[in-house]
């Protein structure tokens, strides 16, 4: 994440990272994926009203806000002229629990409650947040919000009506009724597991976090929504020694899930994975630096639609006609055997959504259909611009920021190719596994993404394991030069986490197995 | 709220925390206000104004630990939130070398007037964040003589916070401080649809220290219109120069693995590298946390320790982990600090221009994009983009490039610093040359 300003001793201050006021820009996304998890932990000791995937109906009750006390904070944010207005309240309850040296001997909680109030006129934003739920913190957050226009008062709200939303998660054990005495054999057991894969495991950490967040839009159009959403993560680190030779990698789980989703079969993949593609990197080297064909594994390698073409067809950047893609809807910009999906109604899985956090209903997005260019991702600024109705993808890190447009699950669907042929398709390149992050510059087109594992391919073979290359390439070309797309389309399982406009979101991503040109390889002998 | 009320919610809360069973607890309160104007093609584009304030609380119970922050400070919420948190800390495994520092590190906090607080933060009207932004709008188009801007976003922002740490064995510190910036990014038209952005941009304590509304313009339109017609060089090893902003982007990588966590967890290619040489002659950077104006001065560290200079590189020499009281307990050796505070590196004699001049074949390196580092091997990769040089002239920008090495070996190849440290990142760095660095392109 490449910040503007970088400035503040401040932030050394844990609690300051959760709830600094906008003082940093992302000058372009960067993305994340399992960087440590959450870097404000967490728990949420308070066993709250209300199961998690129950129906939503008046959580914020609870603090005091009823539909007055909503009408009045909106007819405030109306006040001065503005065309619509919606607040975001959020109390969002996580809790983090960490092993090292074989001990769980961490435990980090946090409560995030506030409200965001947001004002549009035009394409105008005002906004402000609140932490105090009182109606009297309300009103003179939405008053400040109000500036952004200067005109007169919007006639008061009339009825406000609550919306029933989908449900794309469902959780049988809500992590709010599940005490930390129940999650430490969970860390325990993969520890065991990862300890005992290889002799040369010397050091395994274990982090798990889990939230449940209540949120409720209220906007001026008079529609509440409200949703409760899961978020459970797993993250498994090693470092292991061979000789004098030191490697360490990771493996983890991202989901909208409850307890349930964890077993002895779940810790031990998470652990066993992480092993084995740390022990791997012994026989691997960086690979050779130049430009190769490289064929990307299924899964996770979907950081590439992310990086590459993704986050250039958020509609803010074509609005603002700054996106390589600004002005190709309907033209081709891919081979007609590619199909591209943005998603927030996977079950369970860590970018879906009932509702964005505009409060408009999830969908499924087709960006690219046979090669041709769709749909952008919008929210509701953009979707006005354009004409056309909001694809639910307006989303927030939390209260304290504006929603902007940001992808959910991201994916291609599959193609005609078998895996194996599709590498044997390949005289010399690379065949890229696992990633750890990467980056865009959405203007120039200029994208990256660091592989973490791969194989070198030889004459249609995978060959010597090659480890901690950038791969980089001009979007628009790496689409265009997508030669093969295979039939085994996988969602990522891991914990991706998204960084734009200052803000991280989580995402979901897949691929099937996926022949590309035009990437090159930042190793390091000329092969 | 004053800081006096602070200080007492404060102490109240790690009261609260020893009655339900805390041995120890530390408690650190913050609010901070922040408005921040964003401007685009001619109007607002976004205004954010909001006060923020938060509360995290380390606990200590019968020698395990936990850590808490929230944002919901009700009273009764606050009680609640901490009793539950001491009773689920409970569960933990017990830790021994979990504890509040020495009483002894609290002492010694420097008196002197670090010149963090910028007193005119109070007193900016809504009027001037606009006229600063429409005016560096105005800076970035007065160059644009081709025509070829496609949209120009300007910001100001400026924040204000204050934070009180107190300990239940002997810390109580207060520390205020302000923050600035203003900026301009200019998107430009190059072929195949491309738009690349230049970005320009201070970051200061103190308002009068930003940088010219002129100057930010026609430095962020330079930045997008140098990128126009970028194209790969051919993979060989290359001369490299690295743009003192952009320096810090890169060093991360050598710094982090001196975390106390990432040398007791044997992530770190460094850890046995304490006054053994990693770089050059000429690496020599000291931490000052006491440097006035500096974006990381503080008196007092993440941990309430009073802060103290530390050189951290000398001529090549690693002199120091950055190591907290658990980490270092763990390795058994005193901490030192986890705070890296403002970084000072020893100047060279040349400009980057001069620096340039000098090159024979080489990339000039002016941002880079994406990649990572190993912490435990040092093995690097990072995507590259600059421009071109030879025989000391710039021939054309360079994109869709990377960077490869082992920090062991790269450091040793650093061949001149430049004379012309940063001031808007706490990381002060100039720009540096670096010989044999294999670049990959095309």
């Amino acid at each position: 994440m490449i910040n503007r300003i970088n400035n503040d001793g401040w932030s050394r201050r844990r609690f300051l990272a959760t709830s600094a006021a906008g003082a940093t820009l992302a000058i372009a996304p960067s993305f994340l994926i399992g960087c440590g998890g959450p870097a404000t932990p967490p728990a949420g000791p308070a066993d709250l009203a209300g199961a998690a995937g129950a129906p939503p109906s008046g959580y914020f009750k609870n603090f005091g806000v009823d539909d007055q006390v909503i009408g009045k904070v909106l007819n405030a944010a109306m006040g001065k002229g503005g065309q619509y207005a919606d607040l975001f309240f959020q109390h969002k309850v996580t809790s983090y629990l960490g092993l090292e040296d074989g001990e769980v001997n961490q435990a980090y909680s946090n409560i995030k409650l506030g409200c965001g109030v947001r004002v549009l006129k035009g394409d105008q934003t005002g906004f402000a947040f609140t932490e105090d739920l009182s109606t009297e913190a309300l009103v003179s957050a939405a008053m400040t919000a109000a500036v952004i226009a200067n005109g007169p008062a919007a006639p008061p709200l009339k009825t406000i009506v609550r919306v029933d939303v989908p449900q794309y998660y469902t959780v049988e054990i809500p992590w709010t009724d599940v005490g930390i005495e129940r999650k430490m054999p969970m860390l325990e057991r993969a520890n065991k597991t990862a300890m005992a894969y290889d002799k040369r495991v010397i050091k395994v950490r274990v982090f798990t976090g889990d939230s449940t967040s209540r949120v409720m839009v209220a906007n001026s159009d008079g529609k509440i929504t409200e949703d409760t959403q899961p978020m459970t993560i797993a993250y498994l680190t090693c470092v292991a020694q061979d000789g004098k030779r030191r490697e360490e990698n990771y493996y983890s789980f991202g989901k909208r899930a409850g307890f349930e989703y964890y077993n002895d079969d779940r810790m031990d993949e998470l652990a066993t994975v992480a092993a084995k593609r740390t022990v791997t990197l012994f026989d691997a080297e960086q690979p050779p630096a130049g430009e190769y064909p490289v064929v990307l594994a299924p899964g996770l390698s979907g950081i590439l639609l992310h990086e590459a073409i993704g986050h250039g067809m958020e509609a803010d950047f074509n609005r603002k006609g700054k996106s390589v893609y600004a002005n190709r809807i309907g033209k081709p910009i891919a081979p007609d055997f590619v199909t591209i999906i943005d998603d927030g109604t996977n079950p369970n899985e860590r970018g879906s959504l009932n509702i964005d956090d505009e409060g408009n209903e999830s969908q499924r997005t087709v960006l690219v259909e046979n090669g041709i260019l769709r749909s952008y991702m919008h929210d509701r600024i953009s979707a006005a611009h354009y004409g056309v109705k909001p694809t639910g993808n307006g989303r927030r890190q939390d209260f304290r920021h504006p929603p902007v447009p940001r992808m959910r699950n991201t994916y291609m669907v599959d193609g005609h190719h078998s895996p194996a042929e599709i590498i044997a398709s390949v005289k010399k390149g690379i065949y890229a596994e696992t990633f750890t992050n990467g980056q865009v510059r959405i203007g120039s087109g200029d994208f990256s993404f660091y592989l973490k594992n791969g194989y070198v391919i030889e004459n249609g073979k995978l060959g010597r394991p090659v480890k901690d290359a950038n791969l980089i390439g001009f979007g628009p070309e790496v689409l265009e030069n997508v030669v093969m797309v295979g039939n085994d389309m996988e969602l990522n399982v891991g914990a991706g986490m998204c960084g734009k406009d200052g803000q991280r979101v989580p995402v979901g991503m897949g691929l099937p197995t996926v022949k590309c040109n035009g990437i090159s390889v930042g190793g390091v002998n000329d092969g | 709220m004053a800081d006096k009320n602070l200080m007492e919610m404060a102490r109240n809360t790690a009261l609260i925390a020893r009655k339900a069973g805390a041995k120890d607890a530390r408690v650190f309160l913050s609010r901070s206000r922040n408005v921040t104007l964003e401007w685009r093609d001619g109007k607002i584009d976004r205004i954010r104004e909001s006060t923020s304030q938060g509360l995290s609380i380390d606990l200590y119970v019968e020698g395990r630990y936990s850590s808490n922050s929230t944002s919901d400070l009700r009273t009764e919420a606050i009680e609640e939130y901490v009793k539950t948190a001491v009773a689920t800390t409970r569960y933990l495994a017990v830790d021994e070398h979990r504890k509040l520092p020495d009483p002894s590190r609290y002492k010694g906090m420097t008196t002197e007037n670090l010149e963090r607080s910028d007193p005119t933060v109070s007193g900016i009207k809504p009027e001037e964040r606009m006229a600063q932004a429409r005016q560096l709008e105005e800076a970035v188009r007065a160059g644009d003589k081709k025509n070829k801007i496609v949209s120009v976003t300007s910001w100001v922002s400026d924040t204000s916070s204050i934070t009180v740490g107190f300990a239940t064995n002997g810390l109580e510190a207060t520390e205020a401080g302000t923050s600035f910036s203003r900026g301009a990014e200019a998107s430009v038209r190059d072929t195949k649809d491309r738009k690349p952005s230049g970005v320009d941009y201070g970051s200061t304590r103190f308002q009068s220290d930003l940088p010219g509304i002129d100057d930010l313009g026609k430095g962020s339109l330079r930045r997008a219109m140098e990128q126009l017609g970028s194209r790969q060089v051919k993979t060989d090893v290359y001369q490299v120069v690295i743009e003192n902003r952009v320096v810090p982007t890169f060093v991360r990588h050598l710094l982090s693995p001196l975390s106390g966590s990432s040398i007791q967890q044997k992530r770190s290619f460094l850890e046995d590298k304490l006054e053994k040489e990693v770089g050059s002659k000429l690496l020599t950077i000291k931490s000052d946390p006491h440097l006035k104006r500096g974006l990381a001065s503080t008196a007092w560290d993440g941990e309430g320790m009073a802060t103290v200079r530390r050189p951290v590189f000398d001529k090549g020499v690693l002199k120091t982990f950055f190591l907290d009281t658990y980490y270092a307990s763990k390795l058994g050796v005193d901490p030192t600090t986890s705070s890296k505070s403002n970084l000072i590196w020893k100047p060279g004699n040349r400009s980057v221009k001069e620096m340039i001049k000098g090159m024979t074949r080489g990339i000039y390196i002016t941002s880079f994009l994406g990649g990572n580092s190993n912490s435990t091997t040092g093995d690097f990769s990072l995507g590259i983009k600059g421009h071109f040089v030879e025989n000391g002239k710039i021939i054309h920008p360079v994109s869709e490039m990377n960077m490869a090495g082992n920090h062991l070996e790269f450091w040793i190849n650093l061949a001149e610093v430049g004379n012309d440290p940063w001031s808007h990142s706490s990381n002060r760095a100039p720009s540096l040359m670096f010989k044999d660095v294999q670049c990959s392109g095309a």
